[in-house]
């Protein structure tokens, strides 16, 4: 079989790509036939076809890892490390782990282990390394690529027992959590004391660190203040053998090779991250929080470019289109202009001393590029309303239509106008509705494509839709996903970013951690598809 | 291809001068297939360091110059390797921009070392350093393959982070040819607050309640680090003041209650005083070495290594250094390093004696478990062992 799978990948006739192009791919674990590895797909874009062939290539032994069913002596071993409550293997309550936010495909594991503690991790993984087994890493499942859906890996490791924050020490600056800690409840823990950690993905109340760190996520305020990549000072990684390692620390400069950089952004395929040191940052003196309201789009794109060449490094600056904004006022009357074609969020924050000057010039900069009216938050409280409103827009959006799927693009943030412009002509192309909320001062868009998936022509429409906005980006200049990860989600879309040659480095870099690609396989990196079922995409859920 | 010059002399046997990432990656091709070793080398002032005995080919990336791409408004930007970072800041500054990352000599610092050896100044505190603006990356690899990963916008997580990986690797891993950075404005005003003090406990004291505000570097130099920089005397706190005019007052009054009797220094002035710390020559003086520690800890770091230093305070990393010998240099440095592992960090050696080098780990080593998987990486990037072979933690 691997043989085969090999020599017809250098024909490259015989990928499965993930659909759209190829048709669905079919992922999962559930196949025992191995001739659907080597499944034949028309239409198999030859760039994407040579690349994998050659990352196949170097990848060769490790393809053919054929799921072993779950014996019941694993499932006792593993109950004796975590526990009979650590271990859930009844189908039905596996369901709820069938996907994370990327609802389009999805696969239950045939078992989940919920470890209390790093030793409990290494003791998992080495059970399961012993038997050749592959498994999936999972925070809290908002992941929006896939990161957390099960691809020939039957057992799914969930951090959410590994909840505790271990070190608070203001003085250092450093907070030390364990991997399945909400994002929210670290800012939470030092707030009182003028602290906070800085990203802030709109998921914050439900997303983990370790998923964060899987995912290098970014949030509003990543603007100013950097991506979580920024803030991971050391980690705890478990590898796939079951082996602990220690890296980075608490100092700032790292020793020998940054692994703690390679290891954050690998979307769980390095091992598994079971504690982490952050790097928190000092409340600023006071913010100024305004809202811009302009009739379309494009005057609003405007005036971010406008803003950050003026020179002006704003906390955040995210945009909302009107679909969003009427959405969010039906569903939470937040006091948004409903008649508007588009709003800013601008947040500026530092010394006081500056900040009224600051936003004095913000918005003389919006208004000459048309907006309608600049409105200051008077108070905390207006300005707590208006982050409500950009975090919830996702969950509003759920009113609107049965699905929706979430994209992440980035280009250039000259080229937002284009990629508007780009994004209208998608909806009206493929006869769907697509919302905009997006980290506009980062280039950063998410067109939330509605549609409905008892019509499998529209779920095909919104696939192709969000295909046709990535390639875009990635023609002005851009890139797939600036936050989400490429998951199993975009991975046909990597030969458009990198060359064979980049992929085959990653590949190799990743091997480093794993080498033998049993922590969640056939992820980022674009391979020959392998079997089954993809089920109709359902609703998301909404935060 | 030439003989070396002099200052190269410790860093390379012969000298190639590629023009571009082709030849570049022609050059790696073929010293693979004959097992010769090369690094690539700016003004290889920190291979010169690090070296034991020179490798055979330095790969010198003078003659790529070009500024590739400059997009002031998506504030982005894309330059050969050999760029120097003075050099990148002045095709920015008439649009009011910079690369906000200050080595010491920033004209003599090509973004490759920048990069690869993580070269950084007193700026780190408010900017970060190159790990954070460093957006994409090209370099040739192993088989003389160009490589490249990240791209040209500000934010990108697709693919794995090959930028976070040639960073910091010291020219081990492969020779970056290509980087693209995010960049800042340059701001409006910058000024120094200037306190002294006659002992180094009150100088941290008052770092330590300065650390509060938002400033653009926090320095705390001992009596010899002072009296170079042209402050006289005593132990010194420089703190970095800028923002807008109203931004620097009030950074201003507010260093001015916490630390009493804090000077403002100005304009020019300020400018001056803050080259002569960026710049400050750890290269000549007998031994010096750079600790990072938990930040909190570098007050108690500092105190007890007994020597000269220039110390970040914010960001718990410090230039240690002696303008004479010490009987025993490895002993010393063994010290200093139980100081910086014992206050949760490490400490690399920046310059000895090149007779003492042989005998001398510059690096630290990290623990067993991050040792082994550097081992790895390097074999995997690497695996012919011709990238600046023997000189990286655990002489990789
Ligand atoms: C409504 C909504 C809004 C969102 N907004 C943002 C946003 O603003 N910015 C942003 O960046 N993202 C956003 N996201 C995406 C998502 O929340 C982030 O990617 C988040 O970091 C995922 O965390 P999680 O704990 O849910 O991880 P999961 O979804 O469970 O997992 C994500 C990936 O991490 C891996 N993983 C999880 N834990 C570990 C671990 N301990 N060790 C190793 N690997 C691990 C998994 O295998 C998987 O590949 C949003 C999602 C939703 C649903």
């Amino acid at each position: 079989m691997r043989a085969d799978g090999f020599s017809s990948a250098y024909g490259c006739d015989n990928f499965v790509f993930p659909f759209g192009r190829g048709g669905f791919r079919d992922r999962g674990i559930r196949s025992e036939n191995p001739s659907i590895i080597a499944r034949a797909t028309a239409g198999a874009n030859a760039v994407s076809a040579i690349c994998c062939a050659i990352v196949h290539g170097v990848s060769a032994d490790v393809i053919g890892i054929a799921a072993t069913p779950l014996d019941s002596r694993l499932v006792d071993e593993l109950a004796a490390i975590v526990g009979r409550d650590g271990i859930v293997s009844r189908p039905s309550e596996l369901k709820v782990y069938e996907c994370d936010g990327w609802t389009v495909e999805k696969n239950s594991p045939d078992l989940l282990v919920m470890p209390r503690t790093t030793e409990q991790v290494s003791a998992v993984l080495k059970a399961l390394w012993r038997r050749g087994l592959p498994f999936v890493p999972r925070g809290a499942g908002t992941g929006l690529s896939g990161g957390a859906l099960p691809v020939n890996a039957p057992v799914m490791i969930c951090t959410s027992k590994m909840n505790h924050i271990l070190a608070i020490d203001l003085a250092n600056r450093r907070v030390e959590v364990e991997s399945g800690v909400v994002n929210l409840h670290v800012t939470n823990a030092i707030k009182r004391d003028g602290f906070f950690y800085a990203p802030d993905p709109s998921s914050q109340q439900a997303c983990t660190i370790g998923g964060n760190i899987a995912e290098n996520s970014g949030g509003p305020h990543t603007l100013k203040y950097g991506v979580t990549t920024n803030h991971v000072m050391g980690l705890t990684l478990v590898l796939a053998d079951g082996e602990v390692v220690e890296l980075g620390g608490w100092a700032e400069e790292r020793c020998g090779y940054d692994l703690v950089g390679a290891v954050v952004g690998a979307e769980g395929t390095a091992g598994i991250v079971t504690r982490a040191v952050l790097k928190i940052v000092r409340e600023p003196e006071d913010h100024r929080t305004l809202l811009a309201t302009f009739a379309d789009v494009e005057a609003a794109t405007r005036a971010v470019s406008a803003i950050i060449a003026a020179g002006i490094v704003p906390g955040a600056i995210e945009m909302m289109d009107q679909l969003i904004i009427r959405a969010v006022e039906d569903a939470f009357h937040a006091g948004l202009p409903a008649d508007a074609g588009a709003v800013l969020i601008i947040e500026l924050d530092g010394l006081v001393a500056g900040l009224d000057e600051c936003a004095a010039r913000v918005t003389e900069i919006a208004r000459s590029a048309g907006a309608s009216e600049v409105r200051l938050a008077r108070d905390e409280a207006e300005r707590a309303g208006l982050w409500k409103a950009r975090k919830r827009a996702f969950g509003a959006v759920g009113r609107l239509a049965p699905n929706y799927a979430t994209q992440d693009g980035v280009v250039p943030r000259t080229r937002l106008p284009d990629i508007l412009r780009v994004i209208g002509a998608v909806s009206k192309k493929y006869h769907l509705a697509i919302g905009n909320v997006f980290h506009a001062g980062d280039g950063n868009i998410h067109p939330i494509i509605l549609y409905d998936e008892r019509k499998p022509e529209e779920v095909r429409a919104a696939v192709e839709a969000g295909r046709e906005i990535l390639a875009a980006c990635v023609e002005m200049g851009g890139s797939l996903t600036g936050e989400h990860g490429i998951g199993v989600e975009k991975q046909g879309e990597m030969p458009l970013l990198f060359s064979p040659e980049d992929l085959i480095a990653m590949t190799e870099l990743r091997r480093v951690f794993d080498p033998m690609e049993r922590s969640n396989p056939n992820k980022v990196i674009p391979r020959p598809g392998s079997c089954v079922e993809v089920a109709a995409p359902r609703r998301q859920v909404p935060i | 291809m030439r003989a070396p010059y002099a200052h190269e002399e410790r860093a390379a046997r012969i000298v190639a001068e590629p023009a571009d990432a082709r030849e570049v990656a022609e050059l790696v091709r073929a010293c693979e297939t004959d097992g010769i070793s090369l690094a690539a080398m700016g003004a290889a002032r920190t291979l010169g360091e690090i070296r034991k005995t020179p490798v055979a080919l330095g790969v010198s990336l003078n003659r790529m110059r070009r500024v590739i791409a400059y997009e002031p408004a998506d504030m982005t930007v894309t330059v050969e390797g050999g760029v120097s970072v003075d050099e990148l800041n002045r095709t920015m500054e008439p649009s009011g921009q910079r690369l906000p990352v200050d080595p010491q000599r920033p004209d003599l610092t090509c973004i490759g070392s920048l990069i690869a050896a993580s070269h950084a100044g007193p700026l780190r505190l408010s900017e970060g350093t190159s790990r954070d603006l460093l957006i994409g990356i090209r370099y040739a690899g192993r088989g003389g393959k160009i490589v490249h990963g990240g791209g040209r916008v500000v934010k990108n997580v697709a693919g794995y982070d090959l930028m976070k990986v040639l960073g910091s690797s010291f020219g081990t891993l492969g020779i970056i040819v290509e980087a693209t950075f995010k960049v800042r404005p340059v701001p409006e005003h910058y000024a120094m607050a200037l306190a002294r003090y006659d002992d180094a406990e009150r100088t941290f004291e008052a770092a330590r309640a300065l650390n509060d505000l938002p400033l653009a570097h926090l320095e705390v130099l001992s009596p010899a680090a002072a009296e170079s920089c042209g402050f006289d005397g005593k132990y010194v706190l420089l703190a970095g003041l800028s923002g807008s005019r109203s931004e620097v007052a009030s950074q201003y009054a507010a260093a001015a209650r916490m630390a009493p009797g804090a000077r403002l220094i100005e304009k020019e002035d300020a400018r001056a005083a803050y080259a002569c710390l960026r710049d400050f020559d750890f290269l000549s003086q007998s031994l010096a070495a750079r600790a990072a520690v938990a930040p909190a800890e570098l007050a108690s770091a500092m105190l007890a290594a007994d020597a000269e230093f220039v110390a970040h305070a914010g960001s718990g990393v410090a230039e240690l250094f002696l303008n004479r010998m010490p009987a025993d240099v490895r002993a010393t440095v063994a010290r200093w390093r139980e100081i910086a592992r014992g206050r949760r960090g490490h400490l690399r050696v920046i310059h000895c004696d090149p007779e003492v080098r042989p005998s001398i780990e510059l690096f630290d080593l990290p623990n067993s478990g991050a040792m082994g998987l550097m081992r790895r990486l390097k074999t995997a990037f690497d695996p012919a062992g011709i990238f600046n072979p023997g000189c990286f933690v655990g002489e990789i």
